[in-house]
């Protein structure tokens, strides 16, 4: 196992690989210090995509990443995808395995996208059950994705981040922290996303993901909202985020998630230029021994 | 009593992918229909959003088919997301059913234009080709196919078309305003000529092939989808030696 803190000094930077642009990574390589792979790429998109994965393995560092689990199902978990899961993540040789605390399916439907569960202590125990059945049958750290919602359910009693908390704090799971979840749900939902931070323990940020998404207007909508379109370049707003979480948190990865508009390679390129420039920033703030952004007041 | 969370997810999952979720038929209407307690308009998003994810993965597997249901294609989106609602995540389970619902509407009534109902079946059979291949089961020795027995290999996929509708993915790379295939009836014209096609994706290689290929071996191959000891079919001399060219070009698997 290729141990991505080891490379440099601070967190790795990289992408999200996506087979579309597959050759342009490759061309790329050198910009990045680490790969998101996504686990279900493996699975069904085909042997070429498989291939020109694992011919990764060995010349960077790769961290794993799941989007078909469904963890917030009220089923029991799918164990043979989970052991397929397992199969993957150890010839990646990955550091840690993440998926979002979310649900996609329920029996006859399967949405194939995110949508947040009820944030209730019955609902909380049911997913601590489910965590430790993923970290029994994986060999490698859990971590939970916080995910962007545009609606929530009527018995939510808990906020996002005492959820999150309760349920990594049983079992031991890190965060995969995707801030521009928080700068959405946070815009749309209008609440304090620094306080979303200050109450998550240090320590318990593993991994970070960053993407650009859009504003939407629709007639049926009293207002515009964020959509996490992971199409445009990462918004100052939630860079300051990433300032806001360096400060208290280590995350081993950073990762830019890109999934429309891929043909912008110098976006992407930009977007780790400017991730990279806030890490720098974050380093001499803390060697001048002044504490790094905090949370607005 | 307390419904059960999953009964709650089965209902907010069925509303988010219904027609009057995605088009909203009116908007009081949609409301009404909304789980209780949820923001309507949110759910409404969310379904469009959902639905026009589901969508790009099915156009990104039929792009020639979209591009030639031209005004016909929002009408036909919308039917069929009536009829069929997502069951799963994948790309190739969501084009299946595009294709399924493409083809029995077009046994009520025929496509427009008349080869459409060609380049669908092609250009799934290219995202089929795409899939990984099955793997074999583990057979106890009783069960394995004898030394010598032959099978297509799973890979291919075999096509009867009743136009020749290569040419349209030929054209695929260049300039939308040469593509002959624009103007439907000309296309059709030109084409028409029944086409039995071998379709399969080369070891290495990122894009299918497609092969025209005789009657005979059009038929071997459609016998050989399980291990088959050739000895067991009435062959000549010739059909000795297909089955060596077939061999030869991967089209069939021979066991040693």
């Amino acid at each position: 196992m290729i141990d991505i803190t080891n490379l440099n000094p601070g967190p790795a930077v990289g992408i999200g690989y996506r087979a579309a642009i597959g050759e342009w990574t490759l061309k790329n390589l050198q910009h990045f210090d680490v790969l998101e792979i996504t686990v279900d790429h493996c699975l069904s998109s085909g042997q070429f995509t498989a291939s020109a994965i694992y011919d990764l393995v060995g010349r960077i560092p790769m961290t794993a990443h799941g989007i078909g689990l469904s963890i917030g199902t009220d089923v029991p978990l799918d164990l043979a995808y989970l052991d397929k899961v397992a199969t993957i993540v150890e010839r990646l040789q990955a550091p840690a395995y993440s998926e979002h605390l979310a649900f996609t399916r329920a029996p006859g439907r399967d949405l194939a996208n995110l949508l947040p569960v009820p944030k209730t202590e019955a609902v909380a125990e049911s997913i601590i059950a489910k965590v430790r059945t993923v970290q029994s049958r994986i060999s490698v750290p859990f971590l939970l994705e916080n995910i962007t919602y545009l609606f929530e359910w009527p018995d939510s009693e808990m906020s996002d981040a005492a959820f999150l908390n309760l349920i990594c704090g049983e079992t031991g799971a890190g965060l995969l922290l995707d801030i521009e979840n928080l700068y959405v749900n946070a815009q749309n939902h209008r609440f304090d996303p620094c306080k979303f931070l200050d109450a998550l323990p240090a320590g318990l940020v593993k991994e970070v993901h960053l993407a650009g998404g859009v504003t939407v207007s629709q007639n049926y909508l009293d207002r515009p909202v964020l959509a996490d379109s992971h199409s445009h370049p990462v918004p100052d707003g939630a860079l300051d985020l990433l300032d806001n979480t360096l400060a208290r948190q280590t995350p081993d990865a950073i990762v830019l998630e890109r999934d429309d508009r891929l043909h912008a390679g110098d976006e992407i390129l930009d977007d780790l230029k400017r991730i990279r420039n806030r890490i720098a920033g974050q380093h001499i703030g803390n060697a001048h021994g002044r504490t790094a952004v905090g949370s607005a007041s | 009593m307390v419904e059960r969370l999953l009964d709650r997810q089965v209902s907010l999952l069925e509303y988010l992918t219904s027609s009057g979720a995605i088009y909203g038929a009116s908007g009081a209407a949609v409301a009404d229909q909304a789980p209780p307690g949820f923001d309507p308009g949110m759910l409404r998003l969310e379904a469009c959003f959902s639905h026009e994810k589901r969508m790009d993965k099915i156009q990104s597997v039929f792009p020639q088919t979209f591009r030639l249901l031209g005004d016909a294609r929002a009408g036909i989106v919308r039917d069929f997301a009536a009829t069929f609602p997502p069951v799963d995540i994948s790309r190739l389970a969501n084009a299946r059913q595009f294709h399924e619902f493409l083809r029995a509407r077009w046994q009520e009534s025929l496509p427009e234009p008349p080869h459409l109902r060609d380049v669908a079946a092609c250009e799934f059979a290219f995202a089929m080709a795409r899939a990984p291949s099955p793997v074999d089961e583990e057979l106890p020795p009783a069960g394995r196919p004898a030394r010598g027995a032959i099978r297509r290999h799973p890979g291919i996929i075999l096509l009867s078309c009743e136009y020749d509708v290569r040419p349209v993915f030929e054209a695929q790379g260049q300039d939308q305003s040469q593509d002959q295939s624009r103007d439907p009836a000309r296309a059709a014209l030109s084409i028409r000529r029944e086409t039995l096609l071998a379709i399969f994706l080369p070891p290495g290689e990122q894009h299918p092939q497609t092969f025209e290929i005789l009657p005979v071996v059009f038929d071997l191959l459609a016998v050989l989808e399980d291990w088959t000891v050739p000895s067991e079919f009435v062959l000549g001399p010739e059909s000795d030696e297909l089955i060596r060219e077939l061999a030869d070009s991967a089209l069939i698997e021979v066991r040693l």
